[in-house]
């Protein structure tokens, strides 16, 4: 039980940390003309995924036997969390502005790790499952 | 798992205890990895910047006030647009001592044209230069011909891909290998480029217009001195002959930046040894604590026979497999962050900062690997040597 | 294999009091041999765990020497000691004495292990079996107890099928239909494979297994009390 419930706790939190840091300290770049680019769709984008697996990860808390379902499909949305800035939304040209030197490796990274949470996860259950039967 | 060697049982079976020593080991290699690698990165900069800064002197408008602007946009890619009477060029050739002078013409290009920031547009001529050419020919096979614009590597624009400028449309023909300095960010073009850019400039209010009324216009004059010939009085004489001039000597923005090179490599280095002092330390003490709570375990092996040796060498294999363990964690992390924030590195670092050639890391994350392991093995090793003189007696009782 | 104590003593440091060192054991000469039993009873504090200790190479004797027949044990380097005692000399110990990070029948097989030789997996269940712990073998030793870890001790020394077997009070935590069942073990292993035995202990019930019994007191062998 324990080990199911961990990787849901993991993912919990860092997917917080996506959705409040996509507009707080891993926000994309800041125009002082107040004009916006194409990453300031990326960091919506990311708010919304990170919202999206906040809550996943509540239910995956709080649900039994669906749990290996939620933890499958939270694989799914890091999945597009890791491909979201820079490959789906593109990003400013150069390396040294903020959403391609701060928030792209660290989004990356975040759903990398929220990733191998949900994997950890979904193996956990699916042990389980095969060990009832 | 059941036939698995009983120091690899050990470990498993306590995974709290291994968990432990691991992520202590894993620091370890966080610091040392990282710390190497960024290091590294300064120097791979600094060799690149001084290969990169063919001239012995650059002539540049006195208002440019020398070195800091300048040396912030060579350095750190902020946009900087300065000018002089393009007759510089000529007249610095008349100096005694010069052998060749170049020309460039900067042009900070307009937010919106290309990628919501400022970008640093540097107009040369193919014919003269020295200093960008001949890292140019080795992207760029053929003439970097009007309206073609080189890029630097950290400028995201695919080669064939049309970029605009002042309204003006520019092809990339090539795109440069990273230097590690501000010149990754800047695009490359001929001066023939140069002035339709900077007269499309003008017609949008960006005035490049020098008080001599003079249309044409370069910022900076690359000189290299001929062979023995004393650079400073090259120099001196530079300064004396040409009015609203300043000659910087390529050699003090290199020394400055080794300078800044050598305090930051001292601060890392003295970080890395002390978190290697005090994570050394706190090994140290764990093992001691360890072997306290597994005297009774040891003397049980001594008992059905184990020698001191063998227990030496069961304690030396668990803490060495920890520190492999750790080290390829630590060594992985630091990968992870040192890669993926080399950018964000860079600039808060505002010096040349170049990744070394992946031979390199991979020996370095190897060494690294290795060295955790080694230096488990020998914190442990007074715990160890302790642990073979275990008298199975006496601890069994003690452990009563 | 004839095990020979020769004029053995262990002399400890004491602070207190008015003499620097006391006889644990006093010197002392004995002999045990292949196919008997030897008890040695004795009140806390005699000596006897300390004589236990030094005839079974564990604990190196102040003064004497112990052959087991031409050879000085305490002559042996530690390797050869220790390889000595695997192949030859079987210990139960009176504390817990199991390896908490293996299972049970792997504690059991450890002897055999830690040289590599061929476990005796089939001895392991039969004693297993007989000291009623065989459900117990995937368990780990803190899940077990005291009455269960002293059988699992005692099955250890046993497959290792040593020449010379030493209890140190292998019924403690026993109670009476267990102890009957290891004395009677023991003695069957004395007699019928033809090794020697040597327990000490507290418990009456073994002075009936003995073929020898011994008494200690105050670090001194009283004569045989039977032979």
């Amino acid at each position: 039980m324990k080990k199911q419930i961990i990787p849901g706790c993991v993912m919990l939190v860092l997917s917080l940390v996506i959705a409040i840091g996509s507009f707080t300290f891993l926000s994309p770049c800041v125009h002082e003309d107040g004009s916006v680019g194409a990453c300031h769709w990326a960091g919506r984008a990311l708010l919304g995924l990170g919202c999206l697996l906040a809550v996943l990860s509540v239910l995956a808390l709080l649900s039994g036997r669906a749990r290996f379902g939620i933890y499958l499909s939270s694989l799914a949305v890091c999945t597009v969390g890791i491909l979201t800035p820079g490959t789906l939304i593109s990003l400013c040209r150069m390396d040294s502005m903020r959403c391609r030197a701060v928030m792209q490796p660290a989004m990356i990274i975040l759903f990398a790790a929220a990733g191998l949470a949900a994997l950890c996860g979904a193996l956990a259950c699916g042990r389980k499952e095969k060990g009832r039967t | 798992m059941k036939n698995a060697p009983l120091p690899l049982k050990n470990l498993i079976r306590k995974p709290g205890r291994t968990t432990a020593l691991v992520l202590l080991t894993a620091f370890l290699a966080l610091a040392v990895f990282g710390g190497s690698v960024i290091i590294l990165s300064l120097r791979t900069g600094l060799r690149s910047l001084e290969a990169r800064l063919g001239a012995d002197i650059i002539l540049v408008p006195s208002e440019a006030q020398s070195k800091i602007s300048f040396q912030n946009m060579f350095l750190q890619g902020t946009t900087g647009a300065f000018y002089m009477d393009a007759a510089v060029t000529d007249k610095a050739m008349g100096v005694p001592g010069v052998e060749k002078t170049a020309p460039q013409t900067f042009l900070a290009s307009l937010k919106a044209d290309c990628c919501s920031v400022k970008i640093q547009v540097i107009g040369i001529d193919p014919e003269k230069d020295f200093t960008v050419q001949p890292w140019i020919a080795r992207s760029l096979t053929g003439e970097l011909g009007d309206m073609d614009v080189v890029t630097g590597c950290r400028v995201e624009a695919g080669i064939g891909e049309i970029i605009r400028i002042y309204d003006q449309r520019c092809k990339v023909v090539a795109r440069l290998e990273p230097t590690g300095t501000g010149l990754d960010t800047a695009v490359y073009c001929n001066m023939g480029t140069m002035n339709t850019l900077l007269a499309a400039a003008e017609a949008k209010g960006v005035s490049h217009k020098i008080s001599s009324g003079d249309d044409s216009v370069v910022s900076a004059v690359y000189v290299k001195v001929k062979d023995g010939y004393d650079i400073d009085t090259v120099n001196s004489a530079l300064t004396g002959k040409l009015r609203k001039v300043t000659a910087v000597r390529t050699r003090s923005m290199i020394t400055g930046v080794s300078d800044s090179l050598a305090g930051i490599s001292r601060t890392v280095t003295t970080m890395v040894i002390v978190i290697w002092a005090l994570a050394l330390i706190i090994l140290m003490l764990a093992y001691i604590l360890i072997v306290r709570e597994r005297s009774r375990e040891f003397a049980v092996l001594r008992l059905i026979g184990a020698s001191g040796n063998m227990l030496g060498r069961m304690a030396l294999t668990e803490s060495a497999v920890c520190g492999l363990a750790g080290g390829l964690v630590g060594t992985g992390l630091a990968a992870i962050g040192v890669f993926s924030f080399s950018a964000l590195i860079e600039s808060s670092l505002g010096l040349p900062y170049l990744l070394p050639d992946p031979g390199t890391l991979l020996l370095l994350a190897a060494g690294t690997v290795i060295l955790s392991a080694a230096v488990s093995a020998l914190a442990s090793a007074f715990a160890a040597w302790r642990l073979s003189r275990v008298n199975p007696g006496t601890a069994l009782r003690e452990g009563n | 294999m004839l095990l020979r104590a020769d004029h053995i003593s262990k002399t400890f440091f004491r602070s207190t009091g008015s003499a620097n060192y006391f006889y644990a054991v006093s010197p002392l000469s004995m002999e045990i041999a292949p196919g008997t039993v030897t008890v040695l009873t004795g009140r806390s504090g005699s000596g006897k765990t300390t004589l236990l200790n030094m005839l079974s190479g564990i604990l190196e004797p102040t003064e004497g020497k112990v052959w087991a027949d031409d050879t000085d044990l305490y002559g042996l380097k530690d390797a050869a000691l220790s390889r000595f005692r695997n192949d030859r000399i079987g210990v139960v110990s009176q504390a817990r004495s199991a390896v908490d990070t293996l299972t049970v029948a792997e504690n059991i097989l450890l002897p055999a292990k830690l040289y590599g030789k061929t476990p005796p997996e089939e001895e392991t269940r039969y004693w297993m079996k007989a000291f009623e712990i065989a459900p117990l073998a995937d368990a780990m030793p803190k899940e077990l107890s005291g009455g269960e870890l002293r059988r699992m001790a005692i099955i250890r020394a046993l497959v290792q099928d040593p020449d010379v077997l030493f209890a140190d009070e292998p019924t403690g935590d026993l109670d009476d239909e267990n102890t009957k069942k290891v004395l009677s073990a023991l003695h069957a292993f004395a007699h019928e494979r033809n090794r020697a035995v040597f327990i000490v202990t507290h418990e009456n019930e073994a002075v009936k297994y003995a073929d020898r019994l011994f008494r200690m007191e105050k670090g001194q062998i009283m004569q045989p009390e039977s032979e």
